[in-house]
């Protein structure tokens, strides 16, 4: 063989695959919170496995220098010792393989959803039609004409959500409210800037008078928990209830202006 | 509810040293600063707790009637998680401190710890105290003695005292699980639930036995739950008994059964051989698997319910060739029966039946798409078996419903369709045993149960003694059902097969290497 190495070809191999898939249990379990699904788990590996050893075995020498260690296992008598050990380990590890593999999985079946659907281009709610890419908030003009009045309006719609929304979505507007858990998905948390931040008024205001079941077929409309507000609030209230989402966390809603 | 949990990251002392410490640094040497400025607390306060405590912490904001227990009213100086003697009202800094950086647990006062800085809630401590006019530190605190460590001996006598002159029994109940034989009010005229000492995740001040002694000691100001350590009261403890019921009852917290397991999602019903369990005491419900949901008010369609009291359902499935038999397990602390004197003085007037149901779509759906979890919809219908505990003069009834929304719904004959449940209500808890036949003969219209199938699942409970009733209730969102099918000894014997392949083919290798060589 050729120069000596600090680690072993083989072992150089061995060492990545298992790097990558500490790194993606890390990457997914850790990092995102999410529990990453084990057939989706099989299949990353799957093309890791075949990658790396395609890159390994890329020229005569480096395969040469890869397969050299197991074909000394079996051919040479010197190590008979672990030969006989591997032998045992591998029908074992293959058979205990099959075992698990073969018994039925009862992971529950992934659902997956679009969180921000696209919004239909007109909606219906409180019995007329809106027309969402003209819809804008009323009041949000008065945070400029008159910071008292808007204050005052903030302040209502603090009152709204704290009585309609908070159960869910928290008193910190963190998704985190008293009966969150008990749900999924999961409220939105409106303090994370990938929501509220990223959405115009007019986006909320149709989410929040046609709740769940407004939602289209993509993101799942049979499994939100969002009521339909349009049966409980006036169109008044909604808008209120927007400027407090935004005022409370600080945030700006997202605009034509802006962009 | 669980991701209230408290996490004790340092002990209040230490805490405190890192604050003054923190603190001297920033004033660079101008020593004795008081760790909050009221002043500063109000900005926050005005910001953050107006819409709950009110903006003169009365407890009178906007949130008030649809919360229990409601927002605490801080003029009326009571708090419930103190150190402070028993007949001292006045909290420390850092009871205050604790219960805004922690919140209360299974109420709606959140931990504020994610939000806001430490200084600021030192800040509100010192404005949060001034509504009750408390400027000075208690006069004495609460005396520990010597604490004595949790064994079997001390558990022992713990329970005695426990139950000795209906003591705590009285309220929390023999099993601790607070089926009063009483109605307990707070303060403010709410109604008040003796906590479910077996659920410690439900605790304001932690189940630490530190923590239970100090409850014991102080009592629960404001509500009916009094101070043992009072000279006066007849059910007087003393220290070294506090610490036996203390230990007792953080060993109530034992069962896992009915903890929240969030990853947990699926109810494995077990096949049987033979015939399955016609009770709910039979022997072999123990050996199932159990899977526990939170329950959560119905504030999401019709009339809504905001002030539920059960909190959470644990259900066990078994089938066998022909039926599937589940068993519903809630904790619920009045056994609610119209017509009795007894129940109907603990109800919340008008008493109602308690009661159970379960929801399964008509159609096992092929594809992602359920029927809407309230009830299903237009177009995908759902079957729903209501279970009722029955009157004083009539019995437990068990109803089939299909329905399409919660404005369309049909009442069917359960009878018809097999449909069968039994029931048992001990020291607090009740458990509903239901069955139906695996198939029936209206395919159209019920579900048709088959092996290895993902199937939505979801729940309702109504405690008739909490004005539930109707579209006022508890619920789960859909989760799922699957029976399982029995392994067999396929996996086995495959595996068996392979490892013998893999054997063969090593020594065919390793032989054929030799023979080159
Ligand atoms: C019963 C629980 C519940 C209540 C009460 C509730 N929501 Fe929701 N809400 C949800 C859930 C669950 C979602 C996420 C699923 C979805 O997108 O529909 C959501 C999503 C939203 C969204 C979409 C955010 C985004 O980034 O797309 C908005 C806006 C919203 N809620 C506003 C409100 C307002 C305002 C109220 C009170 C008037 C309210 N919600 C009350 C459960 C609730
Ligand atoms: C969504 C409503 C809500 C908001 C907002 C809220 N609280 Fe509370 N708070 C409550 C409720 C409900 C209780 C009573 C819980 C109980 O009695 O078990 C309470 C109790 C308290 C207590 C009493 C602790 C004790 O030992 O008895 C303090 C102190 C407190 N809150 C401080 C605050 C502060 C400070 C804020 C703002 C940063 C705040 N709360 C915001 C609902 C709220
Ligand atoms: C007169 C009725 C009554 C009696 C007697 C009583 N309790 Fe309570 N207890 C209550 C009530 C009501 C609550 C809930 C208070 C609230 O709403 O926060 C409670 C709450 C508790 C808590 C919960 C503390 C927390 O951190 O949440 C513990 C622990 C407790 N009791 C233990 C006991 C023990 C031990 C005894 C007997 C030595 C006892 N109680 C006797 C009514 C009672």
């Amino acid at each position: 063989m050729t120069k000596k190495r600090l680690i072993p070809r083989l072992l150089q191999l061995v060492l990545i695959i298992i790097g990558v898939y500490f790194g993606f249990i890390l990457l997914f379990d850790v990092a995102l919170h999410q529990i990453i699904p084990k057939s989706l788990l099989t299949m990353y590996m799957l093309f890791v496995v075949a990658g790396t050893a395609m890159v390994f075995t890329f020229t005569e020498e480096g395969a040469q220098e890869l397969v050299g260690p197991i074909k000394a296992l079996v051919e040479d008598p010197s190590k008979k010792m672990i030969r006989n050990v591997v032998f045992v380990i591998v029908p074992l590890l293959a058979g205990y393989y099959t075992y698990t593999s073969m018994l039925p999985s009862f992971e529950a079946p992934m659902e997956l959803r679009t969180i921000h659907p696209a919004p239909p281009s007109k909606f219906k709610a409180f019995g007329k039609s809106y027309n969402l890419t003209t819809l804008q908030n009323p009041y949000r003009k008065f945070e400029k004409e008159d910071p008292a009045k808007f204050k005052g309006l903030v302040k209502e719609g603090g009152d709204v959500y704290i009585k309609n929304c908070q159960y869910c979505h928290g008193d910190k507007l963190d998704g985190n409210g008293p009966y969150a858990s008990g749900l999924n998905p999961t409220p939105l948390n409106f303090q994370d800037v990938g929501t509220i931040a990223q959405l115009q008024e007019s986006f909320l205001f149709w989410r929040i008078s046609t709740g769940g079941p407004g939602l289209p077929q993509e993101a799942a409309p049979w499994i939100s928990a969002m009521p339909v507000w349009q049966d409980y609030l006036t169109e008044d209230e909604i808008w209120k209830v927007i400027l407090f989402l935004y005022n409370y966390t600080g945030r700006a809603p997202r605009s034509w202006a802006n962009e | 509810m669980n991701n209230r949990r408290l996490g004790k990251i340092m002990s209040p002392v230490n805490k405190l040293a890192l604050l003054t410490f923190c603190t001297a640094l920033f004033m660079a040497g101008s020593a004795a600063a008081k760790p909050g400025t009221a002043a500063k607390g109000k900005e926050i306060y005005d910001k953050r707790c107006t819409w709950c405590h009110g903006a003169d912490g009365a407890g009178d904001g906007a949130a008030k009637d649809r919360l229990n227990p409601p927002p605490r009213d801080f003029t009326s100086g009571n708090y419930k998680i103190r150190t402070s003697a028993f007949d001292d009202m006045v909290p420390t800094d850092d009871d205050v401190f604790r219960m805004i950086r922690d919140g209360m647990p299974n109420t709606a006062m959140p931990s504020w710890s994610s939000l806001l800085s430490e200084q600021d809630m030192w800040d509100l401590v010192a404005y949060v105290k001034s509504f009750a006019k408390y400027d000075k530190p208690p006069a004495k605190l609460v005396e520990y003695g010597t604490q004595i460590k949790s064994s079997a001996e001390s558990i022992e006598k713990g329970k005695k005292l426990f139950e000795e002159g209906d003591r705590c029994v009285e309220c929390h109940g023999k099993a601790g699980k607070g089926s009063a034989s009483k109605r307990l009010k707070g303060d403010a005229g709410e109604r008040t639930w003796p906590r479910n000492l077996t659920k410690p995740w439900i605790f304001r001040g932690s189940n630490d036995p530190k923590d239970i002694y100090t409850r014991i000691s102080t009592g629960i100001a404001g509500t009916e739950m009094p101070s043992f350590a009072d000279p006066k009261s007849k059910k007087k403890l003393t220290e070294e008994e506090r610490w036996h019921v203390a230990n007792y009852v953080a060993s109530l917290a034992k069962g896992k059964d009915k903890t929240v397991n969030a990853e947990n999602t699926v109810v494995k019903a077990d096949k049987v051989e033979g015939e399955l369990p016609s009770t709910v005491e039979d022997e072999r419900w123990e050996k199932t698997s159990p899977t526990t949901f939170y329950l959560v008010p119905q504030i999401i369609g019709g009339e809504r319910f905001f002030t539920p009291s059960d909190d959470t359902i644990t259900v066990r499935a078994m089938y066998n060739d022909k039926t599937v038999a589940m068993l519903l397990e809630w904790d619920d602390r009045t056994k609610s029966i119209p017509g009795d004197d007894a129940a109907e003085k603990i109800a919340d007037a008008p008493i109602a039946e308690d009661g159970v149901a379960v929801q399964l779509p008509v159609e096992i759906p092929k594809e992602m798409q359920k029927p809407y979890f309230g009830m299903g919809d237009a177009t995908h219908p759902v079957n729903i078996w209501h279970w009722k505990s029955g009157t004083k003069d009539a019995g437990e009834t068990v109803n089939l419903l299909n329905s399409k929304g919660f404005k369309e719904i049909e009442k069917r004959d359960a009878a018809g369709v097999g449909l069968k449940a039994k029931s048992s209500y001990v020291d607090g808890t009740w458990k509903v045993l239901i069955t139906r036949p695996l198939t029936t003969s209206s395919a159209d219209k019920d579900i048709q149960f088959s092996e290895g199938r993902f199937i939505p699942i979801a729940f309702a409970a109504w405690d008739g003694s909490n004005s539930e009733k109707g579209s006022k209730h508890t619920m789960t969102t859909w989760y799922w059902l699957l029976l399982k099918p029995a392994t067999g000894s396929k996996p086995l014997i495959t595996a068996l097969i392979v490892a013998g392949l893999f054997l063969g083919g090593l020594l065919w290798w390793a032989r054929s290497a030799k023979s080159a060589a």
